[in-house]
């Protein structure tokens, strides 16, 4: 085996970014928060009908379905990844955690699934606020989460 | 030496050209808003892997941006590609990861793959930002190995780049700085070097 080769990289990016000119940090960031605002109705929307999809896929309970149901669970994460989705982010996350550990162990349990759905489907309809509501929701999604 | 990422500081990517590639055409619409915010001069956006390794082999770039779970070939396993089937400088181009839910088996290729930064979604402009201004300010060695090529990953004692918000006080840096004293005179070095007679 070689020995390992250590050396520094001077990136064009670095040399770049801290020329004169360009913008304030404060305004890069506002400016980028007001572009990704015009995005935010649309995601919601989709991140709706992914779930919708996912309610689908319940009903349906096709054999083999654990990569649709992660690859579900992920798309939610994306779709709500640059928004304050808060218990949102959180339930998706937890149905990929599920629906990886349910793949690896070759046990697939429906239910948890559909739990998932239906607590994602509430979180969404209150805005994903976060409060007493999405706590408890969270709660029994944790608690399914540790089923062996 | 590296700046504070403070909010009245200036960034300029005026200059600069990013690939972005994500296969959700929303994901990728919302991260080339957040990049026209920052004000790059040139986006490059693809929803396939094979597709950006085509800008990667055409073009020259400063940033790339790749989610991981890309169908086909992942995020991981086109760093992977980009780090050790391209030439230099392409293969030292700094990549930013963007990751959802790690799954268990994507953990190992995660760390091995040779990613400049991994960010987890959920994420906001603020974060992104800062992680691009650490790239500019990145101290770390490059490393190549038969097991891995990539930016040092031995980070922890020294955490973000010198200058930047969350540093600790134990942190090193590599950055030596302007000298504060004068420098010393040769016989003063010498006396320090040779040995010398004790009596005792």
């Amino acid at each position: 085996m070689s020995e390992a080769r250590t050396f520094k990289v001077k990136s064009s990016l670095s040399k770049q970014l801290f020329e004169p000119g360009g913008r304030l940090v404060r305004d890069a960031e506002r400016l980028a928060g007001e572009a990704l605002d015009t995005h935010r109705e649309e995601a919601m929307a989709m991140i709706a009908a992914t779930i919708d999809e996912l309610d689908a896929v319940c009903a349906a309970q096709p054999a083999e379905a654990g990569l649709q149901v992660y690859a579900l669970g992920q798309k939610v994460i994306d779709l709500g990844a640059f928004f304050d989705t808060g218990p949102l982010h959180e339930a998706a996350w937890s149905l990929c955690d599920i629906a990886d550990r349910m793949i690896g162990n070759g046990v697939w349990r429906w239910p948890s699934i559909q739990v998932h759905a239906q607590a994602m489907r509430l979180i969404l309809g209150n805005d994903c606020r976060t409060g007493r509501t999405s706590a408890t929701l969270l709660d029994g999604l944790r608690q399914v989460a540790q089923r062996p | 030496m590296a700046r504070r990422p403070d909010v009245n500081e200036r960034v300029n990517l005026a200059r600069s050209s990013v690939l972005l590639v994500d296969h959700n055409e929303k994901s990728l619409a919302m991260l080339s808003s957040i990049f026209q915010g920052f004000g790059v001069k040139e986006q490059i956006k693809r929803s396939t892997t094979e597709d950006a390794i085509r800008v990667v082999d055409e073009r020259d770039l400063d940033l790339i941006l790749i989610d991981c779970s890309m169908p086909d070939m992942d995020g991981y396993d086109f760093i992977r590609w980009l780090r050790r089937d391209t030439p230099p400088p392409v293969r030292y181009t700094p990549v930013i990861m963007l990751t959802g839910h790690a799954a268990q088996s994507k953990v190992h290729k995660s760390r091995d793959c040779g990613a400049s930064f991994v960010v987890t979604k959920p994420l906001t402009p603020n974060v992104l930002l800062q992680r691009i201004l650490w790239l500019g300010a990145d101290e770390r060695q490059f490393v190549e190995a038969d097991t891995y090529v990539g930016p040092d990953r031995r980070v922890r004692n020294f955490g973000p780049p010198l200058g930047m918000a969350g540093r600790r006080s134990g942190d090193l840096s590599e950055h030596v700085g302007a000298a504060s004293e004068a420098n010393m005179d040769q016989s003063a070095i010498d006396m320090m070097m040779k040995p010398m007679k004790v009596q005792l």
